[in-house]
C-alpha cells in the first residue's frame, strides 16, 4: 500500500487564504477593542450576546482543531465506537447551562470560580482557579502545537518558526478585541468551519460514487454495502457496556466545568437568551460533528478502494481534499481547521485572562480599581497566550498526548464543588477543599502518565482516563458529600446564613429566603449510593 | 405556590438531565439491547446512524423543549417574586 501525506500543491493558496482570515479577526479585533471599556466588557462582552452568535460562538469555542484533525484520525484508526465518544461532547453546554450556567449568569459571574469564591471563600477558589488555569493551558497548549503543525505543513516553514508566527498572530487578536472579539469572531470562524468541512466533503462523496453527496452529514448510507465489503468491523460496537458507560464520568461531567465553555453562557444578553443559545450551539455543532464523522467514514473508504494508506491519520481530511478537490478547496479546509484551532484557543486564553485577571485579582487585590483590574486581565491573557507558545516550542509528551484525559480531572477536581456548591447548602467549603485535591491527585497517580507503575484500566481507557474516573469522579462527589455532613455537625466551615441566601438567590427566589430549599439529604444519599455502585463497577479489572 | 416552583424546578432538571443523558449516550441503548442492532435506516445500521440522530436532531428537539419550559418558569417564578414585593 502506498503511504499518503498531505502537501498543499500551491502555497501561495494556502498564504492568501490564511491572510484573509486573519485580516477578518483583526478587522473584529479592532472593531471589539473600541467596544471595550469595562471588565464586564473583557470577560463577558458586557453581558450582550444574542442568541444565534451566542450559538455560533459556542459551538465554535467547543469544536477544536481535534474536529478536523483528531476525531477523524480515531474514526480512520478506531472506527465507529469513537464516533460514539464524540457525539456526547455536545451535551457539555446543555448540561452545564441547565445545572449552572443560568444561575451564575443570574450572579453575573466571569467564570466558574468566581462562583467558587462567593460560594466557598478565598481558600477554595485558589483550589479551583489553579485546576482550571491548569486545564486552560493544556487545553491551548494542545490547539497551539496543532496550529503549528498546521501552518507547517500549509507553507513548508520549520515547526518553531511556524509556531511563532501562527502564536504571535493569533494571540495578537484575541488580546486586542478581548470578550467582545473573541464572541464575534468565534462566530464567523464556526461559519468558516461548518462550510470548510460540509461543503467539499459533498464534491469528494460524488467522486467516490455516493448518490447523497448533496448531504454530506447524513446521505451516505448508499456507500454502506461497498465500506462493509472492504471494512467489516467499521460498523461493530467493539468493547463491553462498560466502555461506553465510562464516556459519562470521564467525557461528560468533565466539560461540564471548563470555564471557557461556562463563559460562553455569560456572554448571554439575558438568562432566557442563554437558553436559545443553546439550541443554536446544538444545530450548529451537529452539521459540524456529522460532517467529521462522514470525512472519518470516507478516509477509511479511501484507503480501502484506492489502496492509498493515509500516512499521517491527523490529516486524512487534508488528504481528501488533495486528492479529490481543486487546490484552492484544499486550501480553505485547512483555514477551517486553523478557524477551529483560534477559536478554542479564542475561550482557553479568556479563560485564564478571567481566572487570573478577575478571580485572582479579585481576592489577592479587591480594593483595585476597575480600570487597573482591565489593565492587569489584558496581561494575564498575553502572558497566557506567550506561556502556551514557549510551552509549545518543546512540549511535554504528557501534555500532547493528554488533552481528553484532562476531562476526567476536571469532572473529579471541579464539577462536584461546582454542582453541589449551587444544589446543595450543605456543600461545605473544606469538604469541597479535601475532595478536589485528594481525589485529582488520586486521578493523577493512578493513570499511566505520571507514575507508570501504578495503573487502573490498561491501554487507550487508561490513556484517555476513562478506567480513572470511573473511580475518582464517583469518590469525589461521595467523598464531597459525606465530609460536608460530618464537617457541618463539627461545625468546621458551615455555609453561613448569606452562603445559603445566595443559592436561593441563584436560582431565582429573589430576597424569598427559605432554610428549608436545597438543603435535603434525600437527593445527596442517593447521588452517594450511585457513586459507590459506580466505584465497585470501576475497580473491577479492565 | 412556591412549594409547587421548588418542586417543579427540582422534577424539570432531574428529567431534563436524564433525557439529555439518553440521547447523547443513545450508543448504550444499543449495547445494552444487541437485539436492537439488526436493521438499517436510510442505507446505514440503526446502531450507527440513531445515536448520531439522537446526538443531533434529538437533543435539538430536548434543547427546544428545555428552552421554552425553563423560560416560562423562569416567568413563573418572576411573578412570584414580584407578587412578593407587591407586598
Amino acid at each position: 500500500m502506498e503511504a499518503t501525506e498531505f502537501v498543499l500543491p500551491n502555497v501561495w493558496l494556502g498564504i492568501l487564504v490564511v491572510l484573509a482570515l486573519f485580516g477578518v479577526f483583526y478587522y473584529v479585533g479592532w472593531w471589539a477593542a473600541k467596544k471595550t471599556t469595562s471588565e464586564e466588557d473583557l470577560y463577558a462582552a458586557g453581558f450582550a450576546i444574542g442568541p444565534v452568535t451566542n450559538g455560533l460562538a459556542m459551538g465554535a469555542t467547543w469544536a477544536s482543531l481535534a474536529t478536523f484533525m483528531g476525531v477523524i484520525a480515531l474514526i480512520y484508526k478506531l472506527q465507529a465506537p469513537f464516533v460514539y465518544l464524540w457525539i456526547q461532547w455536545a451535551l457539555s453546554i446543555p448540561l452545564l447551562t441547565l445545572l449552572y450556567g443560568t444561575c451564575l449568569r443570574r450572579m453575573k459571574a466571569y467564570t466558574p470560580a468566581s462562583f467558587i469564591k462567593v460560594r466557598y471563600g478565598n481558600e477554595a477558589a485558589y483550589v479551583i482557579i489553579a485546576w482550571l488555569c491548569l486545564s486552560m493551558v493544556m487545553y491551548a497548549l494542545g490547539q497551539m502545537i496543532g496550529l503549528g503543525m498546521a501552518f507547517e505543513v500549509l507553507f513548508n516553514l520549520p515547526y518553531n518558526y511556524a509556531l511563532i508566527i501562527v502564536g504571535i498572530a493569533t494571540v495578537g487578536f484575541i488580546t486586542i478585541g478581548g470578550m467582545y472579539g473573541a464572541s464575534y469572531n468565534a462566530a464567523f470562524q464556526m461559519i468558516v468551519m461548518i462550510i470548510a468541512m460540509v461543503v467539499p466533503m459533498g464534491a469528494i462523496m460524488k467522486f467516490m460514487g455516493s448518490s447523497g453527496w448533496w448531504f454530506p452529514p447524513l446521505a451516505y448510507g448508499d456507500m454502506t454495502a461497498a465500506m462493509l465489503e472492504q471494512v467489516p468491523t467499521f460498523f461493530d460496537m467493539k468493547y463491553d457496556y462498560r466502555w461506553y458507560f465510562a464516556l459519562i464520568p470521564a467525557f461528560t461531567m468533565g466539560p461540564i466545568a471548563l470555564p471557557h465553555l461556562a463563559m460562553r453562557v455569560f456572554t448571554s444578553s439575558s438568562v432566557k437568551t442563554a437558553r436559545w443559545s443553546v439550541v443554536w450551539f446544538i444545530l450548529f455543532l451537529g452539521l459540524l460533528f456529522a460532517g467529521a464523522y462522514t470525512a472519518g467514514f470516507a478516509g477509511n473508504y479511501f484507503t480501502a478502494t484506492t489502496g492509498n494508506e493515509i500516512a499521517k491519520a491527523d490529516q486524512t481530511i487534508l488528504i481528501l481534499n488533495v486528492f479529490y478537490n481543486p487546490a484552492i478547496v484544499a486550501a480553505f479546509v485547512v483555514g477551517g481547521a486553523i478557524a477551529a484551532g483560534m477559536s478554542t484557543i479564542n475561550g482557553n486564553l479568556m479563560a485564564i485572562a478571567g481566572l487570573v485577571g478577575g478571580d485572582l485579582l479579585g481576592i489577592i487585590a479587591p480594593q483595585m480599581p476597575g480600570k487597573k483590574k482591565m489593565r492587569w486581565g489584558y496581561v494575564a491573557l498575553a502572558i497566557g497566550g506567550v506561556a502556551c507558545i514557549l510551552l509549545a516550542f518543546k512540549p511535554p509528551k504528557f501534555l500532547v498526548t493528554s488533552i481528553l484525559w484532562a476531562f476526567g480531572l476536571l469532572a473529579t477536581t471541579a464539577s462536584p464543588g461546582i454542582l453541589l456548591g449551587v444544589w446543595w447548602k450543605q456543600a461545605n467549603k473544606v469538604a469541597m477543599i479535601v475532595s478536589s485535591v485528594v481525589c485529582g491527585v488520586i486521578y493523577i497517580v493512578i493513570s499511566p502518565h505520571v507514575l507508570s507503575g501504578i495503573v487502573v484500566g490498561k491501554g487507550l481507557v487508561a490513556a484517555l482516563g476513562m478506567s480513572e474516573a470511573m473511580l475518582t469522579v464517583p469518590l469525589s462527589f461521595a467523598s464531597f458529600i459525606i465530609l460536608s455532613l460530618l464537617f457541618n455537625k463539627m461545625e468546621v466551615s458551615a455555609p453561613t446564613i448569606e452562603d445559603k441566601k445566595m443559592i436561593d438567590r441563584i436560582h431565582g427566589w429573589g430576597s424569598d429566603y427559605d432554610e428549608k430549599r436545597y438543603n435535603g439529604v434525600s437527593m445527596p444519599a442517593v447521588l452517594v449510593i450511585l457513586s459507590i455502585i459506580i466505584f465497585i463497577w470501576g475497580l473491577q479489572p479492565w | 405556590m412556591k412549594e409547587k416552583l421548588y418542586k417543579k424546578e427540582l422534577s424539570l432538571t432531574v428529567i431534563f438531565v436524564i433525557v439529555l443523558l439518553i440521547f447523547g449516550h443513545f450508543a448504550q441503548v444499543f449495547k445494552l439491547f444487541p437485539g436492537l442492532q439488526h436493521g438499517h435506516l436510510w442505507g446505514f445500521p440503526v446502531h450507527y446512524i440513531v445515536p448520531i440522530l439522537m446526538g443531533w436532531f434529538g437533543l435539538l428537539i430536548v434543547t427546544i423543549i428545555m428552552a421554552v419550559l425553563l423560560n416560562n418558569f423562569d416567568d413563573e417564578m418572576d411573578e412570584y417574586t414580584g407578587s412578593l414585593e407587591d407586598k
